[in-house]
């Protein structure tokens, strides 16, 4: 047979397709491990301190309520050492200034994507390292103020996090415990200039309205500590939540801090799919937390 | 097994510490009379804009008054002091908020003819059978073949469909009379509203700026605002008259400022009383709020009318009070007869009428 391109070509995609079909039947003879979906669903209820000095210089504290979501799963192209977290977080906050004669209101929606990477450490504990990213969006609301009542958030970020994971048992209780931290590294976020009505906003001049986040002016710190306690297939989890965040830009400040008891429902499940009985039996699972 | 270990302290040292140490400071003040009068001296100093242009050397003002204060003051002899150091900011938009009293810097209007009185129009003019709604009362005047239209509030709502019908039923009028006299401001998303019914295409209205940073000098650079035409709506592009008097403050300053650019409209009255700072509002330690101008608005020749709009060149009138009581407005008089005049000096020939509707003076011989 004559050697043309084409006869090369039709026979590099056979030779391919030979070497693929061998992978996929190697492949099937070990059983993929099996990747349970974490779900928890949280409230959240505590305090918080609140600075937003585009409505007022004073600093407001008062209650700060959540709810909050968050999934979990092992990755499937490595699921001993990758994990997937997306989390979305609705909060509010109502705080009283000093003199207890005026209130802001907040509500954010936080919404977050993270891959870490799994380290097996000593003594039963787990690293969880990795990077994130994430949106917020929200307000602050002052009702006593006539021109600048609101001051809007928004914010995207690149986020640095890591999770501490220990699992253990309490007589017969399985229980998991977990300190996580995220930490925005970079980013864009929105504030108006120092004295800029939205009102002006609103007649069309977006300048400056965009800027660069790092540390250095938008720091946010989320910590989590939880202890998820496995009751047969119910988990129940509490914790608490301290997130720190502070901005300054155009000679704004804005910071909250807020510090919230965690309590909510945990579960895991298993897309079966069409596995047979014996494969199950012999699967491996490979929980993203526990 | 080591970097393990130093990788998990790190995953939990790390974020402690960058937690303890990241917190952006902010001013703060006791909660006493001296803290109090700080606050204040420094919000204002720090967000107010007209300290250049009112030629008010706020440190030195700031000695003054604190040099003065006695810490066995009660709060009503504090108040009043704190007033009257605002005061000396000579700013119908700035005022002082407590749980007792608000202080309000008056001079701007009451030093001036009130040049107004509602009764007078109601009883002599619409004979208390006038139409309202939106904000407005409006009649057409048919024995004097103009409109008259009283807008006494920038605050309320403003309906399109509300002004289409107003427009339409003085439209066989010589002109339109738009009486601003005490309209204190209100909404200034209002004003685009009710001059879009008033313009053919997209028009400059003016300019607005705003503090970049405490410094009293660190101003943005004006920015160029448009309104929109109502081109789905009733528009009127027959003379109007818009009558001013000093209490014409705020947004309805604003309205003035940009009413005035357009080629149908002259300013008839006095002066208006300015406020062209959009307020912001803060508030004290003892729970006090404050209002002043922030952030300042320009007409769309760039002056800035924090000191008033003047009236169109031969607009200047004022209301004689003896003439009032004999139930005459000599302002809305002076309106009526000059739209009568122009619209019988125009009669024959509506195609060739002047583009801009002038004012008669002596300059201009008209």
């Amino acid at each position: 047979m004559k050697k043309t391109p084409l006869n090369r070509f039709v026979a590099l995609v056979a030779a391919a397709g030979m070497a693929l079909s061998a992978f996929a039947a190697d492949s099937g003879a070990e059983e993929a491990p099996l990747r349970p979906v974490l779900s928890a669903y949280t409230l959240e209820a505590g305090g918080a301190s609140c600075t937003e000095t585009y409505l007022s210089p004073l600093h407001y504290s008062g209650v700060a309520f959540a709810l909050t979501y968050e999934r979990m799963q092992s990755m499937r192209f490595n699921p001993e050492k990758w994990v997937m977290r997306l989390d979305g977080r609705l909060s509010f906050d109502r705080t009283t200034n000093p003199a207890g004669n005026a209130s802001m209101w907040g509500l954010d929606l936080d919404l977050g994507w993270a891959m870490t990477y799994r380290l097996r450490l000593p003594h039963s504990l787990t690293l969880l390292a990795g990077g994130a990213t994430g949106i917020k969006g929200g307000a602050s609301y002052s009702a006593r103020n006539s021109n600048n009542p609101v001051a809007a958030k928004a914010a995207w970020t690149i986020d640095a996090t890591a999770s501490l994971i220990y699992n253990t048992r309490i007589g017969r209780v399985p229980l998991c415990l977990r300190y996580q931290a995220e930490l925005p590294l970079t980013g864009i976020f929105f504030c108006p200039e120092y004295g800029e009505l939205y009102y002006e906003i609103y007649l069309g001049n977006r300048r400056g309205l965009v800027h660069g986040a790092w540390p250095g002016n938008y720091f946010r710190l989320d910590n989590l500590l939880t202890a998820d306690f496995r009751f047969g297939g119910t988990i129940l989890r509490v914790g608490y939540r301290c997130d720190v965040f502070s901005s300054k830009t155009n000679n704004i400040v804005t910071r909250d801090i807020t510090h919230t008891a965690v309590l909510g429902l945990v579960s895991e499940w298993i897309s079966l799919g069409s596995r047979s009985r014996t494969a199950l039996a012999d699967a491996k699972i490979i929980s993203a937390l526990y | 097994m080591k970097m393990n270990r130093l990788l998990a302290g790190a995953a939990i040292t790390i974020p402690a510490l960058l937690g303890l140490g990241s917190c952006h400071s902010v001013e703060s003040w006791n909660d006493d009379i001296y803290g109090n009068f700080d606050a204040l001296w420094t919000i204002i100093d720090e967000h107010y804009c007209f300290f250049a242009d009112k030629d008010v050397d706020w440190a030195e003002v700031g000695a003054r008054y604190r040099a003065e204060l006695n810490p066995e003051w009660e709060a009503r002899e504090f108040f009043d002091h704190c007033a009257a150091m605002l005061a000396e900011l000579r700013d119908g938009h700035t005022n002082l908020i407590s749980w007792f009293d608000v202080s309000y810097y008056n001079k701007w209007w009451s030093d001036y003819p009130q040049n107004f009185d509602q009764r007078l129009v109601e009883q002599y003019y619409l004979n208390f059978d006038y139409s309202s709604g939106s904000g407005f009362i409006y009649k057409y005047l048919e024995d004097r073949k103009v409109g008259y239209v009283r807008y006494a509030s920038f605050t309320s709502g403003i309906s399109d469909s509300f002004i289409d019908m107003m427009m339409l039923t003085m439209k066989d009028a010589d002109g339109m009379i738009f009486d601003v006299r005490d309209n204190g401001g209100g909404d200034i998303s209002n004003v685009e509203k009710i001059v879009s019914h008033f313009i053919e295409e997209r028009t400059l209205a003016g300019y607005i700026t705003h503090k970049t940073g405490p410094g009293h000098d660190e101003f943005s650079e004006p920015y160029p605002f448009y309104f929109e035409p109502a081109t789905e709506h009733v528009r009127w592009f027959k003379p109007v008259i818009i009558l001013t008097n000093r209490s014409t403050f705020s947004a309805a300053n604003n309205f003035v400022g940009a009413m005035k650019a357009l080629p149908q409209v002259a300013i008839v009255g006095a002066t208006t009383g300015g406020g062209s700072g959009m307020p912001f509002s803060s508030e004290l330690p003892c729970g006090w709020g404050v209002r002043f101008s922030a952030s300042p608005v320009y007409d769309a020749d760039m002056v800035l009318t924090e000191a008033g709009i003047e009236p169109t060149p031969g607009g200047a009138v004022d209301l004689d009070p003896e003439a009032a009581l004999k139930g005459v407005d000599t302002m809305l008089e002076f309106a009526i007869e000059v739209l009568n005049k122009y619209a019988e000096e125009n009669a024959g020939n509506k195609g060739d009428a002047p583009s801009r509707f002038i004012l008669p003076t002596e300059s201009n011989g008209r």
